[in-house]
């Protein structure tokens, strides 16, 4: 029973999926059998669903919503990615490093300078967003450049590299895996902090916007189907950048590939001790 | 093989220019290199010469082992060869009496790091691409270099996907891509399967004999490695002041140089420098 056993591996990826709908469905059980009445039941979230799709505009507070979280996105890329590779610079490395230490101090505050600035709307939102999600950014990408081995760039120099080369083969290229991780990560963070966001100008519509109307009139079973709504579209985009990680970054399957095909660690015990447990005239 | 034999030149005879210039050109020159790391004397004036080996019948370059104990500074010794760290005095000579230039020696390190993201070929293209290589001169000279080191059939596979004495081999090629007279190599044996070690070996005496100017450095732990490969052999011994080289055998004087460490000759030096390595340690 390997699945019970720690350390084994992984097992195929069909097994992984019968595993993790065993999962689910307990779950969904778990909910329908709850004693908590306050829970909306699962059939009346899925019709309020469908309310809100055909009459209440979630599929088009959901592209609003998406549109917000990509240029935010894009924007805190580039600005992340300058800073933490910068950070190879001694002189600018207190630049990133900088930056990083301002993920304390949260959004709330920032919201009536960030509004002169902007003027409020949709540029608002994407500032507040891109703030937020860029000081960690740039904090897990300054670590990941930071932790680039000294070997790797003095393998690249003894090579006859130049300093740009060096950059971009070890820093850059060398670390887009773990960066595109990082982005991920950050994708999830962004996603999480919408409903505040949005909350801020609802004018702008967006699902964080229509959580809290329906919030506000106890619409429970509405407020659970727009954030079933909210964690399907997150983990789609979960999974477009891991599908993006891969294409990128081929040698990360590769390496993944060959953990699938390690063999089980008992294997060997189990052959040792049918050897040790023979008797004596078999050997 | 006798005692006096095996005896190790003396401290004076170590830095004399006459004693070894005699014996061929002078391939590399290290002169009195000192180095403080912080409030730590690393290393106290290293001197040694390699001289230029001549065989009648072979080309033959040159290999010398640099032995000691852990933390005596052998690794910053090389880093110092291969212009990666300057010296706080002293100086590094190559043939002519030149100063050795950073980015003309190649240097491969204890964990033989390979670019990852890049396939086995790509690693040596990207080398030849670095040494100003056209296209169809460095895919030539990795598929040749591939076959050197037999890992044709892992020409598409990443370094994560290959065993520690396959990355070896591919980081040993990476770096005579482009013709490098000194090569340096820091624990090219630790961490190996005696089958590997072997392989390791066989390559680093193929490239060193592929040009008469070709010298290669190693640090190593591995004393019969070293025997086996080396025609000279520095033992570098901690000192109150830092390390420093605290005997040089020359093992073409003593008539065991490219034997293969071979014979009771070989066996009797190893056993010495086992034990000199202990009294150093």
């Amino acid at each position: 029973m390997s699945l019970v056993r720690p350390f084994r591996a992984r097992g195929s990826l069909r097994g992984a999926a019968v595993l993790g709908a065993g999962w689910l469905a307990a779950a969904l059980a778990a909910w329908a059998l709850s004693p908590f009445r306050s829970l909306p039941t699962l059939g009346e979230i899925a019709s309020a669903f469908g309310r809100l799709w055909s009459e209440g505009g979630l599929g088009a507070e959901l592209f609003t919503t998406t549109r917000l979280i990509a240029v935010s996105l894009a924007l805190t890329v580039g600005i992340s990615l300058a800073l933490a590779y910068a950070s190879v610079v001694p002189a600018l490395r207190p630049l990133a490093h900088g930056v990083a230490k301002l993920r304390f101090l949260g959004l709330t505050g920032l919201v009536f300078p960030f509004t002169l600035a902007t003027g409020g709307g949709f540029r608002l939102k994407v500032a507040l967003l891109t703030f937020g999600m860029t000081t960690f950014l740039v904090t897990a990408v300054a670590r990941i450049v930071d932790e680039v081995p000294r070997a790797e760039i003095d393998q690249m120099r003894v090579l006859g590299a130049s300093d740009a080369r060096v950059a971009w083969e070890v820093i850059v290229r060398g670390t887009l895996d773990r960066t595109l991780d990082a982005v991920r990560q950050n994708l999830a963070m962004g996603w999480s902090m919408i409903t505040m966001v949005e909350g801020i100008s609802r004018s702008d519509g967006g699902i964080g916007a229509l959580i809290l109307n329906q919030n506000k009139h106890f619409h429970l079973a509405e407020v659970y189907a727009v954030l079933g709504a909210v964690l399907v579209v997150g983990l789609l985009l979960d999974h477009a950048m891991g599908v993006v990680t891969l294409v990128l970054c081929p040698h990360t399957r590769a390496a993944m590939d060959d953990a699938d095909a390690t063999p089980e660690i008992d294997s060997g015990r189990a052959e040792a001790e049918s050897v040790v447990d023979a008797p004596e005239s078999a050997s | 093989m006798n005692t006096a034999q095996n005896t190790p030149k003396s401290a004076k005879a170590r830095c004399s220019v006459e004693s070894e210039a005699a014996r061929g050109d002078v391939v590399l020159d290290v002169r009195r290199v000192s180095l403080t790391l912080g409030a730590k004397r690393v290393l106290d004036h290293v001197c040694f010469r390699l001289v230029d080996r001549v065989r009648e019948d072979a080309v033959t370059g040159q290999i010398a082992c640099v032995l000691g104990p852990s933390g005596a500074g052998k690794t910053r010794l090389l880093r110092i060869l291969a212009g990666l760290d300057a010296p706080d005095s002293g100086e590094v000579l190559g043939p002519g009496g030149k100063p050795v230039l950073e980015r003309k020696v190649g240097m491969v390190f204890q964990d033989y790091p390979l670019l990852r993201h890049r396939t086995v070929k790509e690693n040596l293209t990207l080398a030849g691409r670095i040494a100003g290589l056209d296209a169809r001169a460095r895919n030539e000279r990795a598929d040749e270099l591939l076959a050197m080191v037999r890992l044709e059939s892992k020409a598409d596979r990443y370094p994560a996907q290959l065993s520690g004495g396959e990355r070896q081999r591919v980081a040993i090629a990476q770096q005579v891509v482009a013709p490098r007279r000194l090569l340096l190599l820091d624990e090219p044996f630790s961490g190996l399967d005696p089958a590997a070690l072997v392989d390791v070996r066989e390559l680093v005496t193929r490239v060193a004999h592929q040009h008469q100017l070709n010298t290669v450095v190693i640090v190593t732990h591995d004393v019969r490695a070293a025997v086996a490969i080396s025609d000279t052999i520095l033992l570098l011994g901690k000192g109150p002041n830092g390390a420093r080289v605290v005997d040089t055998y020359d093992l073409v004087d003593m008539g065991i140089a490219w034997k293969g460490g071979e014979g009771r000759a070989c066996e009797a030096l190893a056993r010495v420098l086992e034990r000199r390595f202990r009294d150093v340690s």
